[in-house]
């Protein structure tokens, strides 16, 4: 029984350690640049297969592990050191919500690379003799390498200590992350240390990265699963601290590791995640972080529309012939007998709705949701769910879907919105994860292999008239309408009716509230409006309309399983909003057709076509954060008969006081 | 390797599109006038079939979907030189990543936008669930490469025929031998998700059948796709005296790193582990010396004498290098199996080869062979087996042999309903 608890401490010291360097970097470059990198998972991993590189592709084998110990870590600094200057560095001086989007498409083109790189298999670090097998100690036999993990990540820990506590550079560091500003007045140049620290966090992830892939093994997901876990700890630990690190990655190891998995393993992943809801709802800063003032909070996001272009008739004429168009796909599909056309075409739509909800509340009130995928996920169960046990009718379902995802939005609006920024984005995705593996323990949900609605009998109507859509069809000249292309008129009905009906709330008396917290929160609360109300009110009516999306998720693929509620769901229909531009309610559509036409294309060509998009990610995000939607208003006065540079800009203060968005 | 197909693929369904989009637009006229239900995918006079391959190229099951690919591509092949056949099979590969919904989409892209009247692939339980749906309600002939029960049991339905060795079949060798050999105190340590608890639900009802004094000692749940296997081992470890054997219930990726953190805490030397692919060539490859030792169920082994499997053999290390394994056998006989079920049908209507298809005896690597009419489930014969060292990898040293019918649970059990 003792040798039991005895090793059961062991395994969280062992795990709990790679976390506290993983954390570290991760803190403290939150502290003194205000960047939450998502990309520090797949640094990581890069370290690992830097040293699969050096200890199998050189063919040394296990002797050459210590060296790539040592030349991984230093070639990933100074990979980090590069993507500083390149890629963080255009971005100082820009809300930090922005750096989160910059890494996630870091993420898209890292991950990426390792799989074009070393292939999809997983490799096995190999380590010299003395480092495997079991060794006897105090009476017990302990796995030698486990040994080697904490003795080795302990000291590197205590190095960065050491570095941060007794060197100058340190010395400047710590300042910085208590308050740049003052660091600033006192002469010195914060800015040249930031690359130094992203380096720095970029080979301690590397090094933990690789003891950890010679303990399980190097494989291009792992950074997904690590990344996670560290965001956990660093919230926990608190922002920028490197004492709340340490703290938080042996806490989260050993609770993980001693505590729940061996005596209640049906907690696992909720437990954590509700420590971590608890601790932002409490104490916002953490355990240890020091509650500064977030400088990054004022800078606003950039909303897509600088000034528009075209009349507004014009526009209004130009959106009834787009919802022409579309309305014309599964006729044309139905000539050309390709259906493929009309599902392609749903999928994109239910994701455009999706992204329009999401800009509902990131794009006119500057709260950056990292866990929207919460609410695609309910309201995909809750259709499914409510097919199977309580109705036919689909739209009672999809009514049961907005109504769930609307109550659900309320409680988590109710809870996160006294946070703002970054830490609203962590409690979000907090919510995320708990649901996400709420899915996998509940029995109704059929766990992982999902539900299928597969012969339930349902139809579109309501109070048992209505029809199923495989019973009906149309016939529009020579092309039959029925199933799939009827669906698709659903969803674009769902679309059109959620874009008009978010129109004209902007347009509201409440959307000019929303709009002027986007601008100054500040001023709105002198003005007298209880702007945390306005936002709780916008986040719900978001989650209502990501509701209906998930809904229609479900609908279209006949089909729900937990994966609908993953994070990466969150993160891509947040690239969408970019892409597209976000704070128009038409961008974030544009932004979803361009997500899936470019994967459309490019996977004709290459299985990796995240590169690409990542890539193309990153660069919108630097150059053109604004979105698609800028790029008619950047390009007029270089286009012939248009308004000149001057009349553009002239149209701007107008047009952000006067017009709802559309 | 297997990749090669779709960048060949993607040139010929360009001109596909450009030269059919005429053609097809008049059966689209045609059929038009008629009830929407009508099926229009099928005519007697046919050339050639239009199969997908639907496999992960990325995430945790690639390197099984890229070795089941080359198993497909060589039985295409052969299929298309042979004069046995009529008709030629053209295909193209999707990527299913692992997640159902990219999964879905690609099937998608295949039956509407490429024509696709067969569809085979997927390696994870979960996305071959939902396509089995996805293959009754488009009403096309799948040929599945999980290996959960539910596919030809409680979820199975007429259009889907596997030749993969479901887990009730293995559990079925595997139970015997270790009741026999180790005793009927069991530990489980499963992967949550669909195939670690089948493989818990059909190695625990065929225990209670053997043994009235079974028990099950204890159990260890980690996530689908876990890392991290510490604590777990240290429960096993910890069970170790009162259990008989640990049955591990995954595979793939997860198999690989509970196999190698295992042997870093010396577990094999406290308690038998018993799984049910660690025979997987990719899993040996991947623990390397921590499968040493390890006993594992068998669904098949390269040296194996029965009906043409030496001639598959020498084929495919002629084609790729390489010795088969489990996968591309899968991958070879399904196209195989599905190619003669057309041939009999006379028709490339994926309902009228799915009439013939249940039942029809025809040699298979493993002797004469059938997809059951009850529930499309090849009868396979299985093994158990024990990890042994090797040169490159640890070698399958194969303990006991259970024949097909043996090893099948009977029509009546299995749940499906077809």
């Amino acid at each position: 029984m003792l040798g039991t608890i005895f090793q059961q401490l062991l395994d969280g010291i062992t795990v709990g350690i790679v976390y506290v360097l993983l954390a570290a970097g991760l803190s403290v470059i939150f502290g003194v640049m205000n960047v939450i990198n998502f990309a520090h998972g797949e640094l990581a991993v890069l370290g690992a297969y830097f040293a699969v590189a050096i200890t199998i592709q050189t063919g040394i084998g296990g002797n050459a592990f210590v060296v790539a110990l040592v030349i991984a870590p230093l070639l990933v600094g100074v990979l980090g050191v590069a993507l500083e200057r390149y890629t963080v560095q255009p971005l100082y001086g820009r809300n930090p919500l922005y750096h989160i989007l910059l890494t996630f498409g870091l993420v898209l083109v890292i991950n990426d690379l390792i799989y074009l790189v070393w292939g999809t298999g997983s490799f096995r670090l190999p380590r010299p003799g003395v480092l495997t097998g079991t060794v006897g100690a105090f009476g017990f036999g302990v796995s030698a390498y486990n040994l080697f993990m904490i003795v080795s990540g302990g000291l590197m820990a205590l190095a960065v200590w050491a570095l941060l506590e007794y060197t100058r550079y340190g010395l400047i560091i710590r300042a910085g992350s208590q308050d740049r500003q003052m660091v600033r007045n006192l002469g010195i140049e914060i800015d040249r240390y930031y690359s130094l620290v992203f380096g720095v966090g970029a080979g301690l992830a590397a090094f933990a990265g690789i003891i950890l892939a010679g303990n399980q093994q190097a494989h291009p997901d792992l950074g997904m699963s690590i990344i996670i876990p560290a965001f956990v700890i660093v919230v926990l630990g608190g922002l920028g601290s490197f004492k709340g690190a340490v703290v938080g990655g042996l806490l989260v190891g050993i609770l993980q590791e001693s505590i729940l998995r061996p005596w209640v393993p049906w907690l696992e992943g909720m437990v954590i995640f509700v420590l971590m809801i608890g601790i932002l709802l409490i104490r916002p800063h953490g355990l240890f972080g020091t509650e500064h003032a977030e400088e990054g909070g004022t800078e606003r996001l950039l909303a897509g529309r600088t000034g528009s272009l075209l009349e507004r008739e014009t526009r209004f004429k130009l959106g009834l012939v787009m919802i022409g168009v579309l309305a014309l796909v599964p006729i044309v599909a139905g000539l050309l007998g390709n259906l493929f056309w009309v599902t392609f075409g749903s999928r994109v739509l239910i994701w455009a709705l999706f992204a329009l909800s999401l800009d509902f509340v990131m794009g006119y009130t500057g709260l950056v949701s990292l866990g929207h995928a919460l609410f695609l996920g309910l309201g995909a169960y809750a259709v499914v769910l409510g097919l199977i046990h309580v109705t036919s009718s689909v739209f009672v379902a999809l009514a049961l879907a907005i109504a769930l995802s609307a109550a659900i939005a309320w409680i988590v609006g109710f809870l996160s919105i006294r946070v703002a920024g970054v830490y609203f984005a962590m409690i979000t995705l907090a919510f995320a994860e708990l649901y996400y593996n709420l899915l996998y323990r509940l029995e109704i949900t059929g766990g992982s292999e999902g539900l299928g609605l597969l012969g339930q009998d349902y139809y579109y109507g309501l109070a048992g008239i209505g029809a199923s859509l495989d019973d009906i069809a149309f016939f529009v000249g020579p092309v039959v309408l029925t199933g799939h292309s009827l669906f698709y008129y659903v969803v674009l009905g769902a679309l059109v009716a959620s874009y008009f009906v978010t129109r004209r709330m902007l347009q509201s008396p409440f959307g000019s509230v929303l709009k002027s917290i986007r601008e100054n929160e500040e001023r709105a609360t002198f003005l007298g409006y209880r702007t945390v109300v306005y936002k709780r009110r916008a986040f719900v009516v978001s989650g209502a309309f990501a509701g209906l999306a998930g809904g229609l998720f479900a609908l279209n693929n006949a089909f729900v399983s937990p994966s609908a509620a993953e994070w990466l769901k969150s993160g891509e229909v947040i690239v969408m909003v970019i892409l597209g531009g976000m704070g128009t309610l038409y961008g974030p559509i544009i932004g979803a057709g361009a997500f899936f036409g470019l994967e459309q294309l490019l996977t004709h060509y290459t299985g990796r076509w995240r590169l690409v998009l990542g890539t193309i990610f990153v660069l919108f995000v630097i150059f053109l954060p604004r979105g698609l939607v800028s790029v008619p208003t950047l390009l007029a006065p270089y286009l012939p008969g248009g308004p000149g540079p001057t009349s553009a800009t002239e149209q701007l203060p107008e047009d952000s006081s006067t017009e709802g968005g559309d | 390797m297997g990749r090669d197909g779709t960048y060949q693929g993607s040139r010929r369904q360009l001109l596909r599109a450009v030269s059919a989009g005429g053609a097809a637009g008049l059966v689209g006229l045609a059929g038009c006038v008629g009830d929407p239900e009508e099926a229009t995918n099928g005519d007697e006079e046919f050339d050639t079939i239009e199969l997908a391959v639907l496999e992960p190229y990325t995430g945790p099951f690639s390197d099984l979907g890229e070795e089941r690919t080359q198993g497909t591509e060589l039985a295409i092949e052969q299929i298309n030189d042979s004069d046995e056949f009529e008709f030629e099979i053209e295909y193209d590969t999707y990527d299913t990543q692992s997640d159902p919904e990219d999964a879905l989409s690609e099937a998608r892209e295949a039956v509407q936008s490429q024509g696709a009247q067969f569809l085979t692939g997927c390696i994870s339980s979960d996305v071959a669930l939902s396509m089995n749906d996805f293959a009754l309600d488009n009403e096309v002939l799948y040929t599945p490469g999980a290996a959960d029960v539910a596919i030809t049991g409680e979820r199975c339905n007429e259009y889907v025929f596997r030749f993969e060795t479901s887990t009730a079949q293995i559990a079925e060798a595997m139970a015997q031998w270790t009741y026999e050999e180790q005793g009927d105190q069991i530990f489980y340590h499963l992967a949550d998700y669909a195939y670690g608890e089948s493989v818990m639900n059909e190695f625990e009802a065929r225990m209670e059948d053997l043994s009235d004094d079974y028990e099950r000692i204890g159990e260890t749940r980690a996530e689908f796709g876990a890392t991290d296997f510490e604590a777990y081992i240290t429960q096993i470890e910890s069970a170790a005296d009162e259990a008989d054997a640990v049955v591990i219930g995954s595979t793939g990726g997860d198999l690989v790193a509970f196999l190698s953190q295992a042997a870093d805490r010396g577990l094999i030397d406290e308690i038998p582990i018993v799984t049910t692919t660690a025979s997987f060539t990719p899993i040996r490859a991947g623990a390397g010396d921590a499968a040493t030792g390890v006993f594992s169920g068998v669904r098949y082994y390269p040296e194996l004498e029965t009906g043409d499997n030496q001639e598959f053999v020498e084929a495919y290390e002629a084609e790729y290098d390489e010795l088969p394994d489990n996968f591309s056998r899968v991958g070879y006989d399904s196209i195989r199996m599905m190619a003669r079920g057309i041939q009999e049908a006379g028709s490339n209507n994926p309902s009228e080869v799915a009439d013939v298809l249940g039942g029809l005896e025809q040699e298979t690597i493993f002797g004469p062979n059938e997809f059951r009419e009850c529930d499309g489930q090849a009868v396979n014969p299985v093994w158990m087996g024990e990890l042994t060292e090797g040169d490159d990898l640890p070698e399958v040293e194969i303990l006991t042999e259970l024949d097909g019918e043996g090893a099948i649970p009977a029509c009546e059990d299995t749940g499906c309903d077809r």
